[in-house]
């Protein structure tokens, strides 16, 4: 039996060093959890416009949460979390207690705290969005602020939405996002802007290369503290000038050259 | 075990849509609060209670207005709606049972997710070792 379960979602898949971090995190303050995601442990959401097949594929994943005889799922995605709440809890029913990675890290401050002995000389704005049933609001400010060097500057801008993923759709609405936590940053002298979530990290880390700052997820900052090594692909490979390169032409044939060229290359080509 | 309220989305669809639909007095407080109006070319400057009512038509398997297919379709999710509506309806989960009725019979266009799986799958196969293919997936 499994004690937990790290339900970090689908689109993670880009981010395998924050599963890796977030799993060692978990296990460092007591909780050992299985990572689950991809395809098969899916909430259904992608395929909301068509609801009778994302209810089957939310079900599938409710049943075997249900089976594993986890006693807690740890989310990372809020979309899942929201899902697994309403939808998937309402009708399937809920083995497992559930909380937000942040949220459970939070929760064992005390363990987690004494093991956070590196500075991290950052002056950081959290992009904080209105919506969320996470907790991640009041979990990941204070996570932050355990870290020995490191400045959370408060600004009260809270972007649209409950992460970035949903602005990307809607014209002009991620654009202004950007704007007014460049702005933000700005107003209160910050160098490092911390992403919250998988789509916020991917919308923001562009950023780098235009905007002169630092983009960070707050599980890397966690990591620096904690003194643990750690490299972040994605960004190293949507920040490249050439991201075929970047990824190099063995690992792009071992990930099937077809699939790369076509789903994964133009997402990392974006401005 | 928490037992589950409802057989299926279908029942719950069914309960919810009752509830908000006896519930909701169309006072436009929801769609004044809400941040993505900003982003909605035909609601700009459409009166708050007739975007409603719009949005409750979608509810009931009608055609809407304009403003308010705009509206269903722009929702983020922000929540911000909720604590602003005073008959307790929970408008987020409105303009979402809205946009479910509004897909299905394509008044308004589906979200293209033909490829989000398989793009799932080839970051995966790129980020993660093969023991890591197995043992998370
Ligand atoms: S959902 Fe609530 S806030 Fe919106 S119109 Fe109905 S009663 Fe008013």
């Amino acid at each position: 039996m499994t004690d937990a379960l790290f339900w970090y979602g689908c689109n993670m898949t880009r981010h395998a060093e924050i599963i890796r971090l977030g799993t060692r995190m978990l296990q460092a303050v007591g909780v050992g959890a299985q990572p689950v995601g991809g395809p098969a442990a899916c909430c259904g959401s992608p395929k909301e416009s068509t609801p009778r097949i994302a209810e089957g594929m939310a079900n599938r994943t409710m049943q075997r949460f249900n089976q594993s005889g986890a006693a807690q799922v740890i989310t990372w995605c809020p979309t899942c979390h929201m899902n697994l709440d309403d939808f998937m809890g309402a009708t399937q029913g809920k083995q497992a207690d559930s909380a937000h990675l942040a949220q459970v890290l939070w929760d064992r401050r005390q363990e987690l705290a004494p093991l956070l002995t590196q500075q991290v000389g950052a002056r950081v704005v959290i992009d904080l969005h209105m919506g969320n049933g996470t907790g991640v609001n009041q979990a990941v400010p204070g996570l932050l602020r355990l870290i020995p060097g490191l400045e959370v500057m408060d600004h009260p801008y809270r972007a649209p939405s409950y992460m970035c993923f949903g602005l990307a759709s809607i014209p002009g609405a991620l654009e202004d996002a950007r704007a007014n936590m460049l702005a933000a940053m700005e107003q209160t002298g910050a160098d490092t802007l911390v992403t919250i979530f998988h789509s916020c990290h991917r919308e923001l880390v562009g950023l780098e290369r235009h905007a002169g700052i630092r983009v960070l997820n707050w599980v890397h900052l966690l990591a620096e503290s904690l003194g643990w090594p750690y490299q972040d692909e994605y960004k190293a490979w949507r920040n490249s000038t050439d991201p075929e390169a970047a990824i190099g032409a063995e690992r792009i044939a071992a990930a099937g050259e077809d699939a790369v060229r076509r789903l994964v290359l133009p997402e990392l080509r974006r401005p | 075990m928490v037992a589950p309220r409802y057989a299926d989305w279908a029942a719950l669809r069914a309960a919810e849509s009752a509830r908000i639909l006896a519930a909701c007095s169309a006072c436009g407080a929801c769609f004044e609060a809400c941040p993505m109006i900003a982003y909605v070319p035909d609601a700009q400057g459409a009166a708050a209670s007739d975007t409603v009512r719009g949005v409750l038509s979608l509810l009931q398997g009608g055609q809407g207005d304009a403003a308010a297919r705009g509206w269903v379709a722009a929702c983020t999710r922000s929540a911000v709606c909720i604590p602003a509506c005073p008959e307790a309806v929970d408008p987020m989960l409105m303009l979402r049972l809205a946009k479910f009725n509004a897909q299905e019979s394509g008044v308004i266009p589906p979200r293209d997710a033909r490829d989000a799986m398989a793009r799932v799958k080839a970051f995966a196969r790129l980020g993660f070792t093969e023991a890591e293919q197995k043992d998370w997936l």
